[in-house]
């Protein structure tokens, strides 16, 4: 996954193409009065006001974003932020109050029930937390199983299944059940079952939260590799910052329902918009998410004085050994053109913040 | 008033116990003064204007059978319709038809065809372990009877799971079916037994068709509470899943729903299968044939050797259907077979079926095979056994049977009695009211009042009165039982395990077997009726409070530990103030399983109301009377459960 500034604006994903999901001043309202709070004074009214005056809560408030088609869009905040709210709305498992969300350009809000499940069997899939897997099918009927309620005859649906339980490794478990298997392998079956469609988009709702730290790290590269070789669109929900950093393209922070910011994770640690995004990205070392170029000097009137050169998007840490056991400061080229330097220096500011942070945490 | 009260009144007189000891005490000394004015005893051939209008609608709906028009184009098509059914039943496994020696099949052809479902629906060894205790029925001579409660049992089933699988199937996915059905669920629920038979015997007449009736009635609404319980139990994370891949509703619900609601709806059929057992039983008091005539008719002469054999095929038949549908919930919950050992699985079925085949044409042709053999009957030695032991018990534990019981009924029962029944009867409402007030707010209180005003209207106040003692004492003993075992359980697996057959026992059996040996030990008593209710209320309790304890919070137990509390200290300061609303529930479903026993009680002299309704389905003359009655115990359970319920709510 590239990580680039290129692309700073937060409201539109990579490239002029037609993004692959738009959404559009998004409202999730739960409460007695959901319709009257929308284009009132109560709107700007806060989460515990709302309630105070109207017995009403904001899951999901205002929110619009694009993502671009083959983007990893990761949502990301703490529990009762709106973050699974709003990925249901998407694909209408709960219905939106308001708003408008486009998929492949389609008015997702405005189809029909039998046009809905139409696209969520062809079109669109979803991975849940705690796997959602059917405890009554083998595994490859659970995979099988958008196939089957979309008519597909039985040895044509198993052919499929029998091709995504090869590409998420679970060859040999086909004729196995859920409870057999361990929470690791039971979301690989998750995964398998939201890839059987061959889907456009992907929802995954804090797919990993539920396992034990090494398994989720394993997962992780998984996803990365998947997304790697089929490139499908993804929303992936998060808490964890970690996860979001290595995984997505964009993040969106959301917090009390709305968006707070979206960005690239240097755009994120670099300029988080307010104390509450800091807080989050604070416990993130600068050098695993700064490039080259974020901390390079600028040439200035000098001359190229080195022929080492590194190119400007690599991440710190990773050329940190380069750059130390250089003593002189080494070029950073773009697109072939030289554009500053890095040395010695430039890396150690960036290290003292990390380890002061460290300190101070 | 309330600032009032907080600042002139010490707290120590502010405290809930204290206020009604206190007005225990005040209820005692007013009782004393003014005992035996306006208890509205009512002499037994007496009429009071509500028995004799209902005396005469009674009258009225029997005259009407034959020739109004509901009857003729409604009930009594609908009675035949059923009777017919389970005539079907009937001719198959229990009872020649005219002309014949034999039903259809004879014994051993039943036995081999019940080996084979069993086995078909579960594994060999649950099969072996029913056709084991069917031939037991065969062996205590009791093999026709224990058909006949087969077939009905077995018929009433089939058409209440008709009813109710469907119906709580629509309950589990749409809330406002609940709400609808809820408040019938939970009638049925807290009115007893006998209650139903009398009003079915009079519209469907006693017999087949009105105990069947019964039957559906008393088991229908157990059938929807658990299907509708297991549709809302299901973890939602499939379902959303299943919505999320695009199922229509009904593929949501075939593919996904029932499939894992099946086995908590196999575990609903377990429960409707018992309830219909243990009522069919009881039927016999409207003319069910099956094992339930046979006990009657011991009650009534006091027989016990008669009664002991029949009480304890229905032992065995219910320990045949409980352990065949528990294997049902086992199975189902497997992995599916595969390969070999669904190859062998497959022959086995093929093999026991052809076998139940030539058992079933035996049973037609050889006489061995047609008529249980009497060389397998044992019935006489069984039935005389039961007689000298209980001859050499009662006179050897005399003190407990005979002293005991009267010391309690002397110096006890007879005090509450004296308490509830002599008092004048505004005393009475008022002390119940204001205890009602005080354990669970006004509300309850102002419905007590009212409820127990109907019943002076109704005019049986003096049997009701009769009847709540007896409920009252047995609840309190079941109370000091299950608290005691059920903390010894919740607190050690040991116990648990000790206990657990016998709870198991007392949940499945039917109450009436109870009465047999209650009967036999005690006399035609008060006392006995209450230790019946004692003994099947008590498993329910110690089952609700253990879970209780059980749930307690482990953390919880250990700081109470950790601080130094001795064993004594963490039970009453820890565990059971932290279970004080399983305490509660438990109270409320002891008092509803006391109250359905102890009207039944009337069968072994227990008096009050249970005795009116009885009368007043054998003799017409009394019938307004017995239905008076049984509208009496409805209202008194509904006054019961409203109270112990709000007092479990505000806690």
């Amino acid at each position: 996954m590239t990580t680039t500034t290129e692309n700073a604006s937060t409201d539109s994903g990579a490239g002029g193409k037609e993004p692959a999901i738009s959404v559009r001043n998004l409202w999730k309202i739960f409460g007695p009065t959901p319709n009257a709070i929308v284009g009132t004074p109560f709107a700007d009214l806060s989460r515990p006001e709302l309630l105070k005056e109207t017995g009403c809560v904001a899951a999901v408030r205002d929110i619009s974003f694009d993502v671009a088609d083959g983007e990893v869009f990761v949502v990301m905040g703490l529990s009762g932020s709106g973050k699974s709210t709003l990925v249901r709305c998407l694909t209408r498992l709960i219905e939106p109050t308001t708003g408008q969300v486009l998929i492949e350009g389609e008015d997702i809000l405005g189809a029909s029930a039998s046009r809905l499940r139409q696209l969520r069997r062809t079109k669109f899939s979803m991975v849940f937390q705690h796997f959602g897997l059917l405890p009554h099918r083998s595994i490859i009927d659970n995979i099988a199983y958008s196939l089957e309620v979309n008519g597909v005859k039985k040895d044509k649906r198993h052919a499929r299944a029998n091709e995504v339980i090869e590409l998420v490794g679970l060859t040999g478990y086909a004729n196995h059940y859920p409870e057999q298997l361990s929470g690791g392998m039971q979301q690989r079956v998750g995964l398998a079952r939201a890839l059987a469609v061959n889907p456009e988009v992907m929802f995954l709702d804090e797919p990993f939260s539920a396992l034990d730290p090494l398994i989720r790290r394993d997962m992780q590269n998984e996803i990365v590799r998947l997304h790697h070789d089929l490139n499908t669109t993804m929303v992936f929900i998060t808490h964890d910052l970690a996860e979001a950093m290595r995984i997505g393209d964009r993040i969106a922070i959301m917090r009390d329902g709305a968006m707070v910011q979206i960005g690239t994770p240097t755009e994120l640690v670099l300029n988080p918009a307010d104390d509450y995004v800091a807080d989050f990205t604070n416990d993130i070392p600068k050098s695993h998410v700064l490039c080259v170029q974020d901390i390079a000097r600028p040439l200035g009137d000098r001359s190229v004085s080195t022929t080492q050169a590194i190119e400007s998007d690599v991440i710190v840490r990773s050329v940190m050994h380069r750059i130390m056991s250089d003593p002189d400061p080494i070029n950073v080229v773009k697109n072939g053109q030289v554009i500053g330097v890095v040395g010695r220096e430039e890396l150690t500011t960036v290290f003292a913040e990390d380890i002061n942070k460290e300190l101070t945490a | 008033m309330k600032a009032w009260v907080d600042e002139h009144v010490p707290e120590f007189f502010r405290r809930k116990w204290v206020l009604i000891v206190g007005l225990l005490i005040a209820w005692f000394v007013l009782g004393r003064i003014f005992r035996g004015v306006h208890t509205l005893d009512l002499p037994n051939a007496e009429d009071t204007p509500t028995t004799a209008f209902l005396g005469d609608m009674a009258a009225n709906i029997r005259a009407a059978r034959a020739e109004n028009p509901v009857f003729v184009y409604v009930f009594n098509p609908f009675r035949q319709g059923i009777e017919s059914f389970i005539e079907v039943i009937r001719l198959t496994i229990s009872e020649p038809a005219s002309g014949a020696v034999i039903p259809l099949i004879g014994w051993f052809g039943v036995l081999a065809l019940i080996g084979f479902i069993v086995f078909a629906t579960s594994n060999w060894r649950t099969s072996l372990l029913s056709m084991v205790l069917i031939l037991g029925c065969g062996i205590l001579g009791m093999w026709t009877y224990s058909m006949d409660t087969l077939a009905l049992t077995l018929g009433a089933v089939i058409l209440s799971l008709a009813i109710a699988l469907p119906i709580g199937i629509w309950a589990g996915l749409n809330d406002k079916v609940m709400t609808a059905v809820r408040p019938i669920l939970d009638l049925a629920q807290i009115t007893p037994t006998l209650v139903y038979l009398a009003p079915l015997a009079l519209v469907f007449l006693i017999g087949v068709a009105a105990a069947t009736i019964a039957t559906m009635i008393y088991s229908i609404p157990i059938g929807i509470r658990i299907t509708a319980h297991a549709i809302r139990s299901l973890h939602n994370g499939p379902i959303e899943a299943a919505e999320s891949m695009g199922s229509t509703r009904w593929q949501k619900l075939t593919k996904v729903q029932l499939p894992m609601a099946k086995r908590t709806i196999i575990l609903g059929v377990n429960q409707t299968t018992l309830a219909a057992l243990s009522f069919v039983v009881i039927a016999a008091l409207i003319g069910a044939p099956g094992l339930g005539e046979p006990i009657v008719r011991a009650l009534s002469i006091r027989s016990i050797g008669d009664g002991v054999t029949a009480g304890l095929a229905v032992v065995l038949l219910a320990i045949m259907l409980d352990r065949a549908t528990t294997a049902a919930v086992v199975k189902s919950n497997q992995i599916p077979l595969t390969g070999q050992p669904l190859l062998r699985r497959r022959i086995g079925l093929i093999v026991a079926g052809i076998a139940t085949i030539v058992a079933i044409l035996l049973s037609r042709q050889q006489l061995w095979a047609a008529v249980f053999p009497d060389a397998l009957n044992f019935n006489e030695a069984i039935g005389g056994g039961a007689d000298s032991f209980t001859e050499w018990f009662t006179s050897t534990f005399y003190f407990f049977t005979t002293t005991f019981n009267e010391t309690f009924t002397v110096y006890i029962l007879n005090p509450i009695e004296y308490l509830l029944a002599d008092s004048p009867w505004y005393l009475t409402v008022i002390m119940i009211s204001v205890i009602a007030a005080i354990i669970g707010g006004r509300g309850v209180a102002l419905l007590s009042a009212v409820l127990l005003l109907l019943i002076v209207w109704i005019g049986l106040w003096n049997d009701t009165m009769i009847t709540l003692t007896q409920v009252l004492m047995a609840t309190v003993i079941v109370m000091v039982i299950g608290v005691a075992l059920g903390v010894a359980a919740g607190r050690s697996e040991k116990v648990e395990r000790v206990l657990k057959p016998f709870l198991d026992a007392g949940q499945t059996l039917p109450a009436f077997v109870y009465l047999v040996p209650v009967l036999a030990l005690f006399g035609p008593t008060r006392f006995a009726a209450i230790v019946c209710g004692v003994f099947y209320a008590a498993p329910v309790v110690v089952r609700i409070v253990a879970d209780g304890v059980r749930g307690v919070p482990k953390e919880m137990v250990e700081a109470a530990i950790a601080s130094g509390s001795s064993t004594t200290q963490v039970v009453t300061k820890v565990q059971l103030p932290a279970s004080k609303k399983s305490l509660l529930l438990g109270a409320n479903q002891g008092l509803i399983f006391v109250l359905a026993v102890v009207i039944i009680g009337a069968l072994v002299g227990a008096g009050g109301l249970g005795y009116l309704v009885l009368q007043g389905a054998s003799k017409p003359e009394l019938q307004g009377k017995g239905l008076a009655a049984g509208l009496a115990i409805v209202l008194l359970g509904i006054v019961m459960d409203r109270i112990a319920h709000s007092s479990a709510k505000r806690s």
